[in-house]
């Protein structure tokens, strides 16, 4: 469960504040998987960082029950000197997890086959998203927060992270942020809307698409 | 208390693991690897034993030339480098901002103990191997030395992190750096030691907390000086205002540290 109170967050840009979080108070509840829509730049990336605790709010209060994880997505986080092995020991490490455990199961989800020992400078987006997908999957969190999963490799991959979703979607929570629809209809039990720093919660998938259709 | 208690192992955790990942980015690059971080002082002092060899100079107080230079190189190094690569922590490793569990203090914290524990190496190699090949296996007290060569790390960490706040809000801190600390490399004793020069001028020099460092380091291996003006207290004194300048600026650049 993750509360926010009051949290504001604003970005200085030359042309002023940019508010991208406006006085935000809600709670995600434990196993309520929540898609939140935006349209690009609406600050989505932002709140999942500020949710995990990446990045601190100018102002406002969150309380975290359980383990968060990262932001799971496009491949962040990875020293890109270092192989995609000592870079998942990293993460088990900093997390307290076995870290053989980590490796074997990263190592399973990825598919990265002898690149796993190679520098991950070396691999491609592909790999890389890959690879930070089996990572945070290897780590059994509480809470996942998920970034534009639809980016995340082929058609029989995107099954694949489906179905270990849906395998820890009995004693985990989802929080996935996308501009896309389809993805939170997928993964989510409610919806919300995020807009001019705000979020609006939704039971009705129909509902948020008349509304997130008028505003794009 | 309770939040104390349950953030703390993390917190350890989290250090340790960078640390561990510091020492493979950083020395697991070369065929030479860890011997690199050897390599460098002994050089450095290596250097310095042939000038003096040259200008045919001669240590104060009968102090054996090799441990005399060891004895300035290391706790100066232990300062001014581990500043040096602490100032950078954030900017190097920003990619690890991306786990939250992993705090821009984590990255300055892992840095120093990664340094504190190089130069403790260094140390014990170079002079422990000197004092093998000499038989001249005399040290004062081991505790002393340990105390300066801490107080040190802690000294640089403490500067560290002033810069790398600093470094956040302007990067041109980077460029600046380097001649404001070069009039230390003069004024730490590297090549003297406190007793030898004029009480007007010393007064001066005893500003500067490395020099503290080094005599309180001397005086722990060398059994016949005594480094009667160092004061453990007076470095403690720059490393708590330093300590306090560097966390105030580090709220204070918090929000501003750029994830990507």
């Amino acid at each position: 469960m993750i509360e926010l109170h009051d949290v504001t967050k604003a970005y200085r840009t030359k042309a002023g504040e940019h508010v991208v979080l406006d006085r935000l108070s809600c709670t995600f509840e434990d196993r309520v998987s929540v898609g939140i829509l935006g349209v690009n730049g609406a600050g989505k990336s932002t709140l999942l960082r500020i949710l995990g605790g990446a990045e601190q709010p100018d102002a406002g209060q969150i309380v975290r029950h359980g383990r968060v994880s990262w932001p799971i997505g496009f491949a962040g986080g990875f020293n890109s000197s270092l192989s995609g092995e000592e870079n998942c020991r990293f993460a088990a490490r900093i997390y307290g997890a076995d870290i053989d455990e980590v490796v074997e199961f990263a190592r399973g989800f990825a598919e990265v086959g002898h690149y796993f020992h190679m520098p991950v400078r070396t691999y491609s987006s592909g790999m890389r998203a890959r690879l930070a997908f089996g990572l945070s999957m290897a780590i059994d969190f509480d809470t996942y927060l998920v970034d534009e999963v639809t980016a995340v490799g082929d058609a029989r991959f995107q099954a694949k992270c489906k179905e270990a979703f849906a395998e820890r979607r009995e004693r985990s929570t989802v929080i996935i942020v996308s501009h896309q629809l389809r993805t939170i209809r997928q993964y989510a039990d409610r919806y919300a809307l995020l807009r001019r720093g705000k979020l609006h919660f939704f039971d009705d998938i129909d509902e948020v698409a008349r509304i997130y259709k008028a505003a794009a | 208390m309770r939040d104390l208690a349950k953030g703390l192992p993390t917190q350890t955790r989290v250090v340790f693991a960078l640390a561990l990942r510091e020492t493979r980015t950083r020395f697991g690059q070369h065929q030479l690897g860890y011997l690199w971080g050897l390599l460098e002082p002994a050089f450095f002092i290596g250097t310095f034993w042939a000038m003096f060899a040259a200008v045919d100079r001669t240590t104060p107080m009968g102090m054996d030339i090799v441990p005399f230079l060891a004895t300035g190189v290391i706790p100066y190094s232990l300062t001014v480098k581990t500043a040096d690569r602490v100032s950078l922590a954030v900017d190097a490793n920003r990619a690890m901002l991306f786990y939250p569990h992993v705090q821009p203090l984590d990255l300055v914290f892992a840095r120093g103990l990664l340094e504190l524990t190089t130069y403790l190496v260094v140390f014990v190699v170079i002079l422990g191997g000197y004092a093998l090949a000499t038989h001249a296996f005399v040290i004062d007290d081991v505790l002393q030395i340990f105390l300066g060569l801490s107080l040190a790390a802690v000294l640089g960490v403490a500067f560290g992190t002033v810069l790398c706040a600093l470094t956040v809000m302007n990067n041109t801190v980077q460029r600046i750096k380097g001649p404001l600390m070069r009039p230390l490399f003069w004024t730490s004793g590297l090549f003297f030691a406190a007793a030898m020069i004029p009480l007007k001028y010393r007064e001066y020099l005893l500003w500067n907390p490395i020099l503290h460092c080094v005599e309180i380091v001397r005086d722990g291996w060398f059994p016949q000086y005594r480094a009667v003006d160092a004061s453990p207290g007076y470095v403690l004194m720059w490393i708590v205002l330093l300590a306090f300048a560097g966390l105030t600026l580090e709220r204070r650049v918090r929000t501003r540290v750029q994830l990507t």
